[in-house]
């Protein structure tokens, strides 16, 4: 028999919650957490809104925040989450557990450029008669007033780095970024290597922030965000008729994965299970997923393959549910596929309509929400659900959480690019 | 099974001109030559020329590649060549089964697309943009689709899009470990029964106004301008630091029966694979990952052929490293072989893993390891058995890829020469 992975520890910063009980309340609630962009001015962008993470201090969660001094806002979610995740599973300086049988994947961004300083320095060495940038020119500026630290942690693989070093993981460490679906993947390759015995623990999940000039910037180009600026309040509104893109949300989710045995051994709380995990390509388009959800029916129904599930054990879905007119009506579509006429019955909701969407990070906080649902019988609602979509005609919770029993729940993650992702989170049975 | 290998290097744009630099002893790294490097602390580098992605993509396609920035069509053309060189007719491959993963690094702005959107938002003061000129003016000056250009999983995107490969998609983005954790991930992955065919590696490219000042504050580079090919020394004691470079590894991974089933050209065979965190960056990971990849090989150290290093050429990690290879291979006698690829063409970041693989994969199919240019003054503080003088026959079946980034993420593979 295979080896079983549980989560013995979870930890989340996002913008709803900087603990997994506030965060989960507050969707249980159907609050709102998109609001005007404070980090820069954004007045006159397309998209003026989005939902941030609030009232963070990493001082608060580590005792050298000043390691992640140079850090861009994805490291510093990521140590916050990854020090709840690791408390919670009492794996802080625990040095009963060999700490090199315990890894870190990530699936988190990259870190943020310095935007004011390299637009400044372009629009000084940039010639626009020749439509080229005078590189000495740019080379002998840019040496001088870029940060050395700064720049360094820009690269991703900082993040899993830092988290490594600092809470003594000694294990495989690995970031993988396959755009919105990266923390999902991240988790699902983690168990598949606690499963393989590379290792008895792994912490896993993403952290990423892309609201930031540039990160707006791609999107608003991509026309790929909301732009009701007149309520952002309602803008995040997944299957709704009348959406007309996605949130950009930040934050951090981080759970700690353990082999089954290892965790009983040890008397770590046991908060569910990973029971399924798939993946797959569209290897459609760059831009948008498959009209038919190929990729996505293929990736839903490995998981519950490599669950050994029926569909019909399915008590949940959390859907990716950006927003956007084309992922919602393919994940509707990619739902009744595999489901077929029971795809009625499943609850399925969207954690973005609240919280906007993470991005890297997201599919990791949506796992957590799923099975804080599946463990306290609320399932959290969809909000700003309103004109019903012919499309999108599934029960989407609208609104208003359900007091509901459900032993698996299913969390989808798609990326730009066509990459598909699905877990499978189960409550714990012995 | 490895069944294909795919190079785009600064050494070869084949895999025949690759092994002939190889085993020629011809190094890649020149003055840079695409853009005036000239203020510049580092102006050498492993720099690719006469490349174009679009000769590596069909017709049709080729629109596409105003979307893919260096390292994206670095890695299309290496796994196209990766693709051809396995001779599989793609109408025998399961979509659903033909899997894609790369190893890919942080991708850096064209400076130039961005050059009117500054100009509007932005005047002479250092540090000093207009946001709301940017938003309201600066967007319309910006091509439509220009993150999709700098998303690093867009390397394994368009791999999967340009082939149809519809089975598992990843991308590790793990800066110098990266293709060889992505290399072991597939490798796994084929176990696990879920892909009979993989194209894995990585690609990358720092040769670029940009990554180079960026890296060029951060990382400990080589000054040694003056004489670019004498500039990347691993293990020697005149070395000075990193020389940057840029290029694309990808191989064909098959499982077995599949590769059979189709008479395919097995170079070699994955048959272990380890990664661990070296906290210390003393070699205690880096020799812990090594002995993962070896216990799962089921060998002894001293069954080793040769060891493929990563051999930074920078003056703390060669140090290191070498007490990683010295806490397993100490006590071999003789000394286990140590050949460093870097030496030839610099450091490729992402795409250095799998691309100096390739460069053991060959030494195995033509029978010698090349020696390791530049190594003329042994560093008695990296005491390894490093080839120099001339190639060396292969000895012994297997050979061991490691790779490692300066934070401490190592990983390790375990090749075995078909048989």
């Amino acid at each position: 028999m295979r080896r079983r992975v549980v989560i013995t520890g979870m930890g989340v910063i996002a913008p709803l919650g900087n603990s997994v009980d506030e965060l989960y309340n507050a969707h249980i609630e159907g609050r709102n957490g998109v609001d005007f962009i404070r980090l820069f001015d954004a007045r006159r962008f397309p998209t003026q809104f989005a939902a941030q993470v609030k009232n963070f201090d990493l001082g608060q969660y580590v005792k050298e925040p000043e390691r992640w001094a140079d850090s861009g806002a994805n490291s510093r979610f990521a140590a916050a989450a990854a020090q709840q995740a690791l408390a919670d599973a009492d794996l802080l300086d625990n040095h009963k557990v060999d700490r090199t049988r315990c890894g870190v994947y990530l699936g988190s961004g990259e870190g943020i450029q310095d935007f004011n300083n390299l637009v400044s320095l372009i629009a000084q060495t940039y010639q626009a008669s020749e439509r080229k940038v005078n590189a000495a020119a740019f080379a002998r500026e840019g040496l001088r007033r870029f940060h050395s630290g700064r720049e360094f942690e820009q690269e991703a693989h900082t993040t899993p780095g830092h988290l490594a070093a600092y809470f003594d993981l000694e294990g495989p460490n690995y970031n993988c970024l396959t755009a919105c679906a990266a923390s999902s993947q991240a988790i699902g390759e983690a168990t598949e290597m606690i499963r393989h015995g590379d290792a008895d623990i792994m912490l896993s999940g993403g952290a990423h922030s892309m609201i930031h000039p540039f990160g707006m910037t791609g999107f608003n180009l991509l026309t790929a965000l909301s732009t009701r600026n007149a309520e952002p309040g309602k803008a995040s509104r997944p299957f709704d008729l009348n959406r007309d893109g996605f949130v950009l949300g930040e934050g951090s989710g981080m759970v700690v994965l353990e082999e089954l045995e290892h965790a009983k051994n040890r008397r770590a709380p046991i908060y569910g299970e990973i029971s399924g995990f798939g993946t797959t390509a569209d290897a459609f388009r760059v831009t948008d997923s498959h009209p038919d959800g190929r990729g996505a029916v293929a990736c839903i129904q490995q998981a519950l393959d490599d669950s050994g599930l029926a569909p019909s054990d399915i008590g949940y879905i959390n859907a990716h549910g950006t927003s956007t007119q084309v992922n919602d009506k393919a994940e509707s579509v990619a739902i009744k596929k595999v489901f077929g006429s029971q795809a009625y019955a499943i609850p399925v909701s969207s954690s973005k309509s609240m919280m906007g969407h993470l991005i890297a990070a997201a599919g990791a906080v949506e796992l957590i929400i799923s099975l804080k649902a599946l463990n306290r019988g609320v399932l959290p609602p969809t909000i700003n659900y309103e004109v019903p979509d012919p499309e999108c005609d599934l029960d989407y919770i609208p609104n208003v959480a359900r007091e509901q029993r459900a032993t698996h729940a299913l969390s989808n993650s798609f990326g730009f690019g066509g990459q598909n992702v699905s877990l499978i989170v189960s409550r714990f049975r012995g | 099974m490895i069944t294909g290998v795919g190079i785009i290097n600064p050494i070869g744009l084949t895999k025949g001109q690759f092994w002939d630099s190889l085993s020629m002893g011809r190094s890649g790294i020149r003055t840079i030559s695409s853009f005036d490097a000239s203020a510049l602390p580092t102006r050498i580098a492993g720099e690719i020329t006469g490349f174009s992605g679009k000769d590596y993509v069909d017709k049709k396609e080729r629109k596409s590649i105003k979307i893919m920035s260096r390292s994206i069509q670095l890695a299309v053309a290496a796994a196209q060549l990766a693709l051809d060189d396995s001779g599989i007719d793609k109408s025998q491959l399961d979509p659903a089964r033909f899997g894609v993963e790369f190893g890919a690094g942080l991708i850096a702005s064209e400076l130039e697309e961005l050059g009117p959107a500054s100009q509007i938002s932005a005047n002479c003061r250092p540090g000093v943009v207009d946001l709301q000129q940017w938003g309201s003016q600066g967007l319309a000056h910006m091509p439509p689709l220009w993150m999709l250009k700098y998303l690093p999983n867009m390397l394994a995107c368009h791999v999967s899009i340009l082939h149809n490969a519809q089975g598992p998609n990843n991308t590790i983005t793990e800066n110098d470990v990266a293709s060889l954790l992505a290399l072991g991930e597939a490798y796994r992955i084929l176990g696990r029964n879920l892909a009979d065919f993989f194209l894995v590696g990585g690609a990358d490219s720092k040769i670029n106004p940009l990554s180079l000042v960026r890296h060029s504050l951060f990382m400990p580079l080589s000054h040694r301008n003056e004489s670019p090919e004498k500039a990347c020394r691993p293990f020697d004691r005149g070395r000075d630091g990193i020389v940057p470079g840029e290029g694309g590894g990808v191989f064909a991974l098959e499982e077995l029966e599949h590769a059979r089933r189709r008479n395919a050209h097995i170079y070699a065979e994955v048959v272990g694979f380890g990664a661990a965190f070296d906290r210390k960056c003393d070699g205690t990971g880096l020799a812990r990952a090594i002995r993962v990849a070896l216990r799962e090989a089921g060998i002894a150290p001293r069954d080793i052929d040769h060891v493929n290093a990563q051999g930074f050429s920078a003056v703390a990690s060669d140090v290191w490293e070498a007490r990683g290879l010295q806490e397993v291979f100490g006590d071999c006698n003789p000394p286990v072989p140590v050949f460093a690829a870097k030496s030839y063409f610099g450091n490729l970041g992402a795409g250095s893993g799998t691309s100096e693989l390739a460069a053991s994969v060959l030494a195995m199919e033509h029978g010698q390891v090349p020696r390791t240019l530049n190594y003329e003054d042994p560093d008695p503080r990296c005491p390894l058995a490093v080839i120099t003088g001339q190639a060396q026959p292969v000895r012994r079946d297997h050979l061991l890829k490691i790779s490692f980034t300066e934070m401490g993420q190592c990983a390790a593979v375990v090749l075995r020469k078909w048989q």
